[in-house]
């Protein structure tokens, strides 16, 4: 069911495909060499998807990137929560890995990208662990948050109940810090895919990055929007399925339901 | 069943930093089965007190013992009812009950059994299966209450309770803590700043001063329930318009009152 604000953002899209039909198509005012024509857009889908592109069909390379990103996403998840949670439960980890962290945090994550080449080549293992920084990040800060931000009393009543120390992370802890933990997790898939391309952009021969990587260097507009389009659709569907986790998880939030 | 003393205690908050003596020389006995209100001004450290009793906080000189051992640290033994209830909002009743139980590693069926009986008396049945968010407030204190009983504590430790309640659903958990309190005698620490409240539900009564923080009286308020027979009254309007109980809590309302002129001369 579409509620109004939906259908605001239907026409909203709706629109802005009209104008792209009338200032190429039907008038002519930006040039065919510049963007291309809807026409033009689905021959380069049509082609990219049946015949295939830079080296494959366009599920082969929309696959390949998920998997980077997925791989990337998970480690991230993986490290970041639990040092996230563990910096924010105590003051002594914190101390410790703090200081690391803010020297480590403002290197872009694309900065990563010559290292992680050096160390790992041009296969996927460099890719993933670009990925990996970047996505790691908003985790770590955001469930570090989490706990800190948690009522004491909260805490309190767990001990006075004595909840047993690994209880007290499962049950407790991670629940009550879960809103914030989601919080990061989307930011996290968002650096995801943002380092994804970038990441695919040098030294790939598969992928989205890549497509978009020849048809630049073909001259290719139609099917350098075919790259955009998928990318932006892809990163569309993964955070509503996040989003559909987060809803499912998070159901006794009432600040989460609508 | 259990008994708390307070022996000699003092708190100090910031000891290094300047320092602020909040508690000065607390002596105070609750015997087995006793329930015993602590009364005073707002920051005169009545749930520093019982802070100290439930292990949250360590005092800064004398001994807080419960059922003659020396308090070091939180403990089931202890159960605490928080002012905001402190339920877990991603547990639903039956799991926030449970949970104490599970780390007592009782097996299920006694389990559930105990749970069914902590329902049954705070009248939650049909709500087990409810989160805390789609309960009243007083309900969910219900579930707070429930959670600590469950425990079969030595003693229970509650921090105004229902001062996050509105007018009428306190009356109603008034009335139901005494019932409780007849059908299932416990040794009770409670903390209060309405007069009433106090003399309504404790056998005796401690009134706390501001500045410095002291037990400065206790009542006891036993015989005179006793004599005039209140419990023969249900509801707890009619227990208040009764002369005894309107002449202590006169009695205490003037102890606080003098306390305050006090401070101001
Ligand atoms: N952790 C703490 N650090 C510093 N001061 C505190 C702390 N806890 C309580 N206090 C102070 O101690 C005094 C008594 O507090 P409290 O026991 O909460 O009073 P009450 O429950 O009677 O209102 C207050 O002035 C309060 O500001
Ligand atoms: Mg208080």
């Amino acid at each position: 069911m579409l509620g109004r604000r939906g259908w605001i953002g239907l026409g909203t899209i709706a629109a802005l495909l009209v104008l792209w039909f009338v200032l190429t198509t039907a008038t002519g005012w930006v040039s065919a060499a510049r963007f291309p024509s809807p026409a033009e857009f689905w021959a380069s889908l049509w082609q990219v998807s049946v015949r295939g592109y830079a080296g494959g069909q366009l599920l082969t390379h929309a696959l390949h990137s998920l998997k980077l990103v997925a791989m990337g996403f998970a480690v991230a998840i993986i490290t970041g929560v639990p040092l996230g949670l563990w910096m924010g439960w105590s003051r002594k980890a914190e101390a410790a890995i703090n200081p690391v962290f803010l020297i480590i945090r403002p290197i872009p994550p694309l900065a990563w990208i010559p290292l992680a080449i050096l160390w790992l080549g041009l296969g996927d293992a460099a890719k993933i662990m670009v990925i990996w920084f970047s996505a790691f990040v908003p985790s770590v800060i955001n469930s570090f948050a989490g706990v800190r931000n948690i009522d004491r009393p909260l805490i309190e009543a767990a001990r006075m109940l004595g909840t047993p120390h690994g209880r007290l992370v499962t049950e407790v802890i991670a629940p009550a810090a879960s809103p914030m933990i989601f919080t990061g997790l989307r930011l996290s898939l968002q650096a995801a895919w943002t380092t994804l391309v970038a990441a695919e952009l040098v030294g790939a021969l598969v992928g989205i990055g890549f497509i978009l990587n020849m048809a630049q260097q073909d001259l290719y507009p139609g099917m350098i929007l075919v790259g955009m389009v998928v990318v932006g659709l892809l990163g569309w569907a993964t955070t509503w399925l996040l989003g559909l986790a987060e809803k499912r998880a998070l159901a006794w939030n009432v600040a989460a339901r609508d | 069943m259990g008994s708390i003393r307070f022996d000699k205690v003092d708190k100090v908050f910031g000891p290094n930093t300047g320092g602020v003596k909040v508690l000065d020389n607390i002596n105070l006995e609750i015997g087995e089965r006793e329930f015993v209100a602590i009364v005073g001004p707002s920051g005169c450290g009545k749930t520093t007190c019982l802070r100290m009793a439930a292990g949250f906080e360590a005092p800064s000189a004398g001994l807080v013992s419960v059922s003659g051992r020396p308090v070091t640290a939180p403990g089931p033994d202890r159960a605490v009812v928080f002012q905001q209830f402190a339920l877990f909002p991603w547990k639903t009743v039956r799991q926030n009950i449970e949970l104490g139980l599970r780390n007592k590693k009782l097996p299920t069926g006694e389990r559930a059994d105990l749970v069914a009986g902590a329902l049954k008396l705070m009248n939650l049945e049909g709500h087990a299966e409810a989160f805390p968010h789609q309960l009243s407030g007083g309900m969910q204190q219900r579930v707070a209450i429930a959670r600590a009983y469950v425990l079969d504590p030595e003693v229970l430790l509650m921090d105004e309770p229902f001062g996050a309640l509105d007018a009428q659903t306190r009356v109603v958990m008034q009335e139901e803590l005494v019932r409780l309190a007849r059908v299932n005698p416990r040794t009770v620490l409670f903390i209060t700043h309405a007069v009433e409240e106090a003399v309504y539900l404790a056998d005796r009564v401690a009134v706390m001063t501001r500045r410095p923080c002291r037990i400065k009286e206790v009542l006891d308020i036993r015989k005179i329930r006793q004599a005039e027979n209140w419990d023969k009254h249900a509801r707890i309007e009619d227990v208040m318009d009764l002369e005894s109980f309107v002449h202590l809590r006169t009695q205490i309302w003037k102890s606080l009152r003098e306390e305050k002129v006090a401070n101001v001369v």
